[in-house]
């Protein structure tokens, strides 16, 4: 031992930029203090006293951000804490939009823990910790530290996945979630092994000078490290192959925590990979290039028209966000300036859309999560037409409308990729566009169209349970059932299937209006205008865009 | 590329090793199917009468995270006491930090009951107990199920999103 310390007498610590990580610290503090306050106040501390700690913490965390983008704008980017952690426009731009996203996150999982009865400030501390990841994920400037925050960013998602416990779906998709993301980050630090071969240093920077210093004769190294870290990004991301897992926990997971994921997780994730590649291995264009391309390709397509035929409303906006996913890959697949400020503008539009839907879907859902199917939002803007109209616009937004954010991000993205030459890309985004405006547009005619004039009929909503068997055995009943025609059935027995075995106050529940807190509102509302204004008068938002990209390292 | 020879010759080695480990038991292994009291759980002849049980009360878990905490905390105070002169006030106050922060979890653990080995204490009020025949019933959707506190049972949500 003491021939070990006489060796490394002198270590050098870092100097520390407390600023360029004030948002993530907060963040985390954040965390802590709720974490402490609901262990010593357990009996005490309310679902909303959680609420207003999370949301006050999100402010803090942008308000730090906003404090960052000043310093940006006045000293130039620069890495500090040893060249681990970036300080430009792009870092500052992940530290606004993460804390934004989960601030609504939280107002939203308000109502939700609220009316499932959970108890305890446990779900809060863990998405501001999965935030802190994902802002880790956007500051890193270093292998390692992109590491560090996937794996903040993701255990506890995996918890946040089986968040509602009584339910065998969510308990599913966390385990699904675990051991396939457990392998991705595996391939993932694989990948930053032989790239540490390869290059010889974790550092971004560093790799970059090394790979533009010297001219790589024998690259199979080098190719297979980009491999596998493209492997355990496009994981993250849920860009086709890798996106097997994606709809079964989206769909399992309680709904804000899908929202949650589908912006938060994307984000980090996307911020990573466009500083990891576009950034630092740019010279190795030639190399990656082909395989984003396969990937935005195969996104675009799949995620489009396996979309097509769901019939769970959450499950088509996980096959809708692989979509995304694809849209988003297009800008990394351009690879310049206007690229990765499209990707990004398509981030930030994106986060903001996804979680005002899921949003709506949380309220609609009901308890335990049960009612996502397409057929639950029939006549939904007769019974709720404020909540139907916000809804049409979100997911106009995502079908790339014009007059919402949604269009100038995937015409963004086209042009970019359209000016770096990648004709047939672009026509394949666009062919995938139109594709998901059916599907997008078909949840919107099933809102607007009255009661029991669209969808699959009757057939797929009878009640295949014992219940509904009793009441079938007496002969009268037995020939009602089998005999109303298919339109008159709702109208004949409103809410029949809830009868079968809930008590009443639920089938007014169910099937009348249902109850949306005033925090959900807030951020439904926030959602939808944003998606509007910023559509209408995009400039100050492309200009963020275009600012945070100039300062790109 | 020579340097790769030998992990090279390793893998073909593994390889033929489990490869002929396969072919040697298909044709050296005894050719009998096991009867049944070869594959009872005593051999010997005696009945098991009780199932093993297959549900743990989540205590030991909390138990196994305790033990991870501290595991954690020495992984990481080990390198910091070796080279603690050198760190010096920034390297003392860092790992007070961590001291800290791992804590607050061990904080989390003891108020969600892990040194609780009394009597069942129900941590969050208004819930209803549960019992192996409540979770069966919640499960298979049939009444009788748990209650909640208003004297009505908990839905199990509609049946024709369960099938």
């Amino acid at each position: 031992m003491t021939h070990l310390a006489a060796t490394a007498s002198t270590i050098h610590l870092p100097h520390v930029n407390y600023v360029s990580i004030l948002p993530i610290l907060i963040m985390m503090g954040g965390a802590l203090l709720l974490l402490l306050l609901s262990s010593l106040l357990r009996r005490i501390i309310s679902t909303g006293v959680c609420t207003a700690i999370t949301v006050m913490t999100s402010a803090a965390a942008a308000v730090a951000a906003i404090v960052q983008w000043d310093q940006v704008l006045a000293n130039g980017a620069q890495t500090t804490i040893a060249g681990a952690v970036a300080y430009d426009g792009f870092s500052v731009l992940i530290q606004l939009l993460v804390p934004l996203a989960l601030g609504l996150t939280a107002l939203v999982a308000d109502g939700y823990l609220k009316r499932e009865g959970v108890v305890g400030g446990e779900f809060q501390v863990l998405a501001m910790a999965s935030a802190s990841g994902a802002m880790v994920m956007g500051a890193a400037n270093d292998l390692i530290v992109v590491f560090l925050g996937l794996e903040i960013l993701s255990i506890a998602l995996y918890v946040l996945a089986a968040f509602n416990h009584r339910r065998a779906e969510s308990g599913e998709a966390a385990l699904k979630y675990f051991v396939l993301g457990s392998v991705s980050s595996a391939i993932f630090l694989y990948g930053i092994a032989l790239m540490y071969g390869a290059t010889g240093s974790t550092n971004l920077a560093k790799m970059a000078e090394f790979l533009a210093r010297r001219a790589v004769l024998s690259n199979g190294l080098l190719l297979a490290a980009m491999a596998l870290l493209l492997v355990g990004f496009a994981f993250k991301v849920s860009a086709v192959p890798f996106h097997m897992w994606s709809p079964d926990v989206y769909q399992g997971s309680p709904s804000p925590v899908s929202g949650f994921m589908a912006s938060v997780a994307k984000a980090g994730a996307f911020a990573a990979l466009l500083r990891v590649f576009v950034s630092s291995l740019a010279t190795q264009r030639l190399g990656w290039q082909p395989v984003i391309w396969v990937l935005a390709a195969l996104s675009l397509l799949v995620g489009a028209i396996v979309a097509l035929n769901q019939q769970d409303v959450k499950r088509m906006l996980a096959y809708s966000s692989i979509n995304h996913a694809g849209f988003i890959l297009l800008g990394v697949d351009a690879a310049d300036a206007r690229g990765i400020s499209s990707a990004l503008y398509y981030l930030v539009t994106y986060t903001i859309m996804v979680i005002g839907t899921f949003a709506v879907v949380t309220v609609i859902a009901g308890r335990q999560d049960r009612a996502t199917g397409l057929l639950e939002f029939r006549g939904l803007a007769r019974r709720q037409p404020v909540l139907a109209l916000a809804l049409a616009i979100l997911l106009l937004g995502q079908a790339g409308a014009p007059f919402t954010t949604g269009f100038l991000a995937k015409f963004n993205v086209i042009e970019a990729v359209v000016l770096t030459h990648g004709y047939t890309l672009a026509v394949i985004a666009m062919v995938s566009a139109a594709v998901a405006a059916f599907f997008y547009l078909r949840v919107a005619l099933t809102m607007f169209s009255p009661v029991g004039e669209f969808g699959d009929g009757p057939d797929d909503d009878v009640p295949l349970d014992p219940a509904a068997l009793v009441g079938a055995a007496t002969p009268g009943a037995a020939s009602g059932v089998t005999t109303v025609p298919p339109r008159a059935w709702s109208a004949a027995m409103p809410g029949i299937d809830e009868l079968a075995d809930a008590p009443p106050s639920e089938v007014v529940e169910a099937r009348g209006k249902v109850p949306v807190p005033p925090a959900t509102w807030v951020v439904i509302g926030f959602c939808a205008l944003f998606t509007v204004v910023f559509g209408i008068y995009p400039a100050p938002l492309v200009d963020f865009a275009q600012h945070a990209t100039l300062l790109f390292i | 590329m020579d340097a790769y020879l030998p992990i090279l010759i390793l893998l073909i080695l593994g390889l033929l090793f489990a490869a002929l480990s396969f072919v040697a038991s298909t044709f050296l292994a005894p050719k009998k199917k096991p009867t049944a009291a070869k594959i009872a759980p005593y051999e010997c002849g005696i009945v098991p009468e009780v199932e093993p049980p297959s549900r743990f009360p989540v205590r030991f878990y909390l138990v196994a995270m305790i033990f991870i905490i501290f595991d954690i905390e020495v992984v990481f105070l080990y390198p910091w006491a070796v080279i603690f002169r050198q760190l010096g006030s920034f390297g003392l106050v860092e790992v007070v930090v961590f001291a800290a922060v791992v804590f607050v979890a061990f904080l989390f653990l003891i108020s969600n009951g892990a040194f609780s080995w009394g009597p069942v204490v129900r941590l969050t009020p208004g819930v209803p107990a549960r019992t192996s025949s409540s979770t069966i019933a919640r499960i298979s959707g049939r009444p009788g199920g748990p209650v909640t506190a208003a004297g009505v049972p908990v839905s199990t949500g509609t049946p024709g999103q369960a099938a």
